[in-house]
């Protein structure tokens, strides 16, 4: 027996969770579902400056996050284990333990990669129901679904995605970008990234961010923020002093994708990366993640044990 | 569940000057810490950074950070008094092998503003002096007057063989000139069995060459206390890298052959 939600039933099923909670669509958002729980900029302390007592902002609202790719869900399970070890990120967990993710998926789904609920496309009509936790399980108990013996199950094929296929081997990946430390490629990366961190922005999984203090206009207040920042802007690793750890464009450059490949690699035993391409559509120099890897794992491959 | 960012409020016991532009702040606060660790301190309004600890593990009703008037954070610091509230939050990082070190022969090394964590260490060190054998300082600083924690080369000189050395001696300068070689003469130690602990950002690679290699001191008995910017101190922000490390948790001591092969 299969769970199944009708395609035409699903806006209404939306409608009706909308009346006790908040629902996000996230199709059209040039940001990633990461905003919902690691806001862009979020205000993380209020500090009175005349009782001298900090209070931190209580975080109340549940949404419900609907997401389209499985990439996006991916990413946000492997967030959540960045989040979570060994020091569990308070102001992440606050919005992400009060969040249901569900994913609407128009592609064949082989094994669901996180996310609460997976609702994955079976044939024109019909949605088949993944439930993944507790929290998914909740919103499907209503008339909306209904079990069904043997539904009619159509093979939607992704689109093919040869740099996720890359991904799979994430200890080459790791291998080849170490290696590439001196490679021409970083130069000639140098001379084409703005250093803008657009890159950063739209990725899914990064997660650097700053944290600074503004003082409230009437004195009264200070208000400490964090906000997301980038491995690629210029003043990244700069202490007070001037000193900077990573003074170049290719230095920093080669940071991201050391984090990316080796770092995680060695943290967390894969590539921070789901190749979902947003950093590719983004790039205002048309820099392709996926070919600088291409090109990177080729030449390691036929130079790299022999340098 | 813990909100591991937010500070504690602290109060300033005690702003002592110890050059035109170093403050020694003591913190009323007893902290359990290893030598090594830091703390971050936040200064509503004009942020937060990372300190090390400069005072003794066993004192147990203050801490002492000395903070050098270089950004935003450090320049209102400097304006406080004793009396006034700062906040803080820690200690984070490691903090020296206390028991790797321990019975050995010890070459502490560091220029500047790289004292605090050296000074906690000397502390223990002195503490338990039965456990160690020869110890020896070498701290170095551009002119005699930037030289810190002054106040103790007397006391600390009854357990340890203190060297100073600056770049830019003044009439009255009885220490050495740069880190030059002869520094190592003055040092007589077991090479065998001993180790050396360093704290940046100074001369690292001079003190290596010209001290610590003479010496016969291999990378691997060498810990090195790392600095980087840092903005969370739990391992998420990523400012404070270093190759495969983070300075805030797998540091900010680190072996130096572990860190030497770095990129960065």
């Amino acid at each position: 027996m299969d769970l199944i939600i009708e395609k035409k039933q699903i806006k209404d099923w939306l409608a009706e969770l909308k009346k006790e909670n908040v629902v996000i669509d996230s199709k059209k958002d040039a940001l990633p579902i990461k905003q919902y729980f690691f806001p862009p900029k979020q205000e993380i302390f209020i500090f009175n400056k005349e009782t001298k007592e900090l209070e931190s902002p209580d975080y109340k609202k549940e949404i419900i996050i609907i997401c389209h790719h499985l990439g996006q869900l991916e990413a946000m399970t492997q967030l959540d284990e960045i989040m979570g070890k060994p020091n569990p990120d308070f102001f992440y967990w606050q919005r992400r333990e009060k969040s249901i993710l569900i994913g609407l998926i128009d592609e064949s789904v082989e094994v669901a990669p996180g996310g609460d609920l997976v609702l994955e496309k079976i044939n024109s009509k019909q949605y088949r129901v993944l439930i993944l936790t507790e929290k998914g399980k909740k919103i499907i108990k209503n008339k909306f679904f209904k079990e069904i013996d043997k539904p009619e199950i159509k093979n939607y094929l992704s689109e093919e995605n040869p740099f996720k296929e890359m991904l799979l081997d994430s200890e080459l990946l790791a291998d080849a970008v170490k290696w590439s430390k001196n490679h021409k490629i970083w130069d000639k990366l140098a001379k084409k990234c703005l250093g803008c961190g657009i890159c950063t922005y739209v990725c899914p999984l990064c997660h650097c961010f700053s944290i600074d203090d503004r003082v409230v206009l009437d004195d009264k207040e200070c208000i400490r923020c964090r906000q997301w920042d980038a491995c690629t802007l210029p003043n990244f690793a700069k202490i007070a002093g001037g000193h900077n750890f990573h003074k170049t464009i290719k230095e920093r450059y080669y940071n991201w994708f050391y984090h990316k490949f080796v770092r995680a690699y060695k943290e967390y035993g894969k590539a921070q990366c789901v190749a979902c391409g947003n950093c590719k559509r983004n790039c205002p120099a048309g820099i392709n993640i996926g070919d600088v890897l291409k090109e990177i794992v080729e030449d390691y491959k036929k130079h790299g044990k022999s340098i | 569940m813990e909100n591991l960012y937010k500070p504690f409020k602290v109060k300033i016991a005690k702003v002592e000057k110890h050059s035109n532009d170093v403050k020694l702040f003591r913190l009323e606060k007893n902290l359990s810490f290893n030598p090594g660790q830091f703390i971050l301190v936040s200064h509503f309004g004009y942020g937060e950074a990372p300190f090390g600890i400069a005072s003794s593990p066993y004192q147990d009703s203050y801490i002492d950070i000395v903070v050098r008037r270089v950004g935003t954070l450090t320049k209102a610091l400097h304006k406080l008094e004793p009396g006034d509230e700062i906040f803080m939050r820690g200690p984070y990082g490691n903090g020296f092998p206390l028991d790797f070190i321990s019975g050995k022969d010890i070459v502490m090394v560091t220029g500047g503003c790289g004292i605090p964590p050296i000074a906690a260490l000397i502390e223990y060190i002195i503490a338990n002096k039965d456990k160690f054998g020869r110890v020896y300082l070498i701290y170095g600083a551009k002119t005699p007057n930037d030289l810190l924690m002054k106040d103790n080369f007397k006391r600390w000189g009854k357990d340890i063989k203190i060297l100073l050395t600056v770049d830019e001696p003044d009439k009255n300068w009885k220490g050495y000139k740069g880190m030059v070689s002869e520094l190592v003469d003055e040092i007589k130690i077991d090479a065998k069995d001993a180790v050396s602990v360093m704290c940046g950002p100074g001369p690292m690679m001079d003190v290596l060459e010209k001290i610590l290699r003479p010496l016969g001191i291999p990378d691997r008995r060498i810990f090195v206390n790392m600095e980087r910017k840092m903005q969370c101190g739990i391992g998420k922000c990523q400012h404070c890298v270093t190759g495969d490390k983070y300075v805030c948790e797998d540091g900010p001591v680190f072996n130096f052959d572990e860190v030497d092969k770095n990129w960065d």
